[in-house]
């Protein structure tokens, strides 16, 4: 060290000689406090409810209002869909880093989240900022439907994923991530299938349906196709509180209702035991 | 807005090479892809300083690197400057896994520990025409630059509440050193260069060991190959920069030894430098200040 300079000044702590990336906080008896357990946190599918209109979103929108008279607590967030794809297409060709195209991407479930807003605002549907997320508790005091955008907030500083220039972290990553922080026990996607197929069932007719499976089974099956993005499998082999996904129809009655009643319905993929 | 529109299926798409598509499928992501990123920013550079190892230490390491860097600015070097927050981080980080906070509720505490010495900084360099920036108000960049000012960016990722469940232990992957990485990274800015209180990279601790091998030059992958105890950087970013595309080269320096920063700003060999073999796309070239 040159002369003259003065050491580093600590604070003590369990963690002052961490470098905070690394297993020192092993040293901590880390006991998790869960921040609001009893939110369902439900994405709306961009281009499986969102982009279908009236004929798919209203339905849905019926069974969240009636579930949360019923006292049901609910977080509403929403994907993107083919304005998203039209966005990452043109991005893509102009050769665009991946943390561009989250950027832009960011947009589009923005104007979804309000969509759903005004069509939820004479039941209490309130629009929720990333920024505003400390607000939840109160929003669910009083009743609200809070919707807010799937789209984490990680914007230009989103990794590339391993191939590719589409954002790993979209609408679906969001959806868990939200649920992981407030230990909520499932994450619920609402879409346009009944679930997990072996294939896209909108392509391939023979696709099979899986209606449970474990995120490492499923994983290691390495499907060329996945109704959830993948880092969400990845984030579930190691989550504190989300236990589960479950992906269920938006287009067929009563589904978001029995999956709002923490019910069984659709597919549910699990973390191993 | 004519005939881009499509219907049929029940859904209303528009028109293009995504359209219909599932964004999960591998061949549809590949698609993507080409063998390069638009490079936005190439001919600016990225200045970490470290929390810990300068700003920790107080006025006798802060403000001879204040004087250098307003010397580099002096030279014409264009320049984003970025700071860490030191033991007041590790300080947060201990309290609130005592408390049991999830870890995005971590990475959104921990941020305001490098605001307050990004304050500090920006008042000791505000006559040099230094300016704290807005989270992504880099847009404006070539403004600042052209009026001659110093922006100071946050290096704290924004990913706050919504931090992934980290891989081992109860901590944020995503620290200062991977935001900084990946400000660099999407604007492809020229040089990064992290300013720490140690010649640079060491095979162990030298802190700690006396006989620490100091390593002027290293490859990524020789790096992420061997098993030096400590690394000077996060994880987070080694991992990163693999699939990265435009950074390829990163330096760290001693901000307590003086003319280090400039010498490195002038794209010369100080501290140790990490280079990551190309992946074909373009030339390996050094960093050169024009």
């Amino acid at each position: 060290m040159a002369d003259g300079i003065g050491e580093r000044r600590v604070i003590h702590s369990a963690l002052e000689n961490s470098t905070l990336t690394d297993t020192h906080s092993d040293e901590i008896n880390y006991r998790p406090v869960a921040v609001m357990p009893d939110v369902k946190v439900i994405k709306l599918g961009g281009q499986s409810i969102m982009d279908r209109g009236r004929a798919a979103l209203f339905p849905v929108l019926d069974e969240i209002v009636k579930a949360r008279e019923e006292g049901i607590q609910i977080l509403v967030l929403t994907g993107g869909g083919t304005r998203a794809r039209h966005i990452y297409t043109i991005a893509s060709e102009l050769e665009m880093p991946t943390g561009v195209l989250a950027a832009v991407g960011g947009y589009i479930p923005m104007q979804n989240a309000r969509m759903v807003q005004m069509l939820l605002a004479k039941h209490g549907g309130i629009f929720m900022l990333i920024d505003d997320f400390e607000k939840l508790p109160l929003y669910i005091q009083l009743g609200c439907i809070p919707v807010m955008t799937g789209m984490p907030p990680f914007g230009y500083w989103e990794q590339r994923g391993q191939e590719g220039r589409i954002p790993p972290h979209r609408t679906d990553a969001g959806v868990f991530l939200s649920a992981e922080f407030l230990g909520a026990r499932r994450a619920i996607f609402i879409k346009d299938e009944d679930g997990l197929y072996t294939d896209d069932p909108k392509k391939n007719s023979k696709a099979e349906y899986i209606p449970r499976i474990s995120a490492r089974e499923l994983i290691e099956r390495d499907l060329p196709d996945l109704i959830v993005e993948r880092v969400c499998l990845e984030y579930l082999g190691r989550s504190q509180w989300v236990k589960e996904l479950q992906v269920v129809n938006g287009l067929e009655p009563d589904q978001v209702a029995r999956a709002l009643r923490g019910e069984e319905a659709g597919t549910i993929i699990y973390q191993d035991g | 807005m004519s005939s881009d529109l499509l219907t049929g299926d029940g859904r209303t798409h528009i028109k293009s090479k995504l359209m219909r598509e599932s964004l999960q499928d591998r061949d549809v992501i590949r698609s993507t892809d080409s063998d390069r990123d638009l490079k936005i920013y190439p001919d600016v550079a990225l200045v970490g300083i470290g929390g810990q190892s300068i700003f920790d230490r107080g006025a006798s390491a802060i403000l001879p690197l204040v004087e250098e860097i307003a010397e580099a600015k002096q030279e014409g070097h264009r320049m984003v400057l970025a700071v860490g927050g030191g033991t007041r981080v590790r300080h947060t980080a201990s309290i609130a896994l005592d408390l049991g906070l999830p870890v995005g509720g971590v990475a959104q505490l921990v941020g305001a520990m490098e605001e307050l010495n990004a304050v500090l900084l920006n008042a000791l360099l505000a006559k040099h025409g230094s300016m704290t920036m807005q989270r992504d108000h880099f847009w404006e960049l070539p403004l600042y630059l052209s009026a001659g000012m110093i922006p100071i960016a946050i290096s704290i990722p924004p990913y706050h509440l919504w931090e992934p469940p980290p891989e081992e232990g109860h901590l944020p992957a995503h620290g200062s050193d991977f935001g900084l990485f990946q400000l660099a990274e999407v604007l492809a800015m020229k040089q990064l260069i992290f300013v720490k209180d140690e010649n640079g990279l060491y095979d162990r601790d030298p802190k700690k060991h006396e006989d620490a091998k100091f390593i002027p030059r290293i490859g990524l992958d020789e790096l992420l190959a061997s098993d030096f105890e400590e690394n000077i950087l996060d994880k987070q970013l080694f991992k990163s920069w693999r699939v990265a595309r435009n950074v390829n080269r990163i330096q760290i320096i001693n901000g307590l030894s003086r003319g280090q920063l400039r010498a490195a700003l002038r794209g010369e060999d100080v501290g140790t430098v990490i280079t990551r073999e190309d992946n074909g796309e373009s030339p390996g070239k050094e960093v050169s200040n024009g």
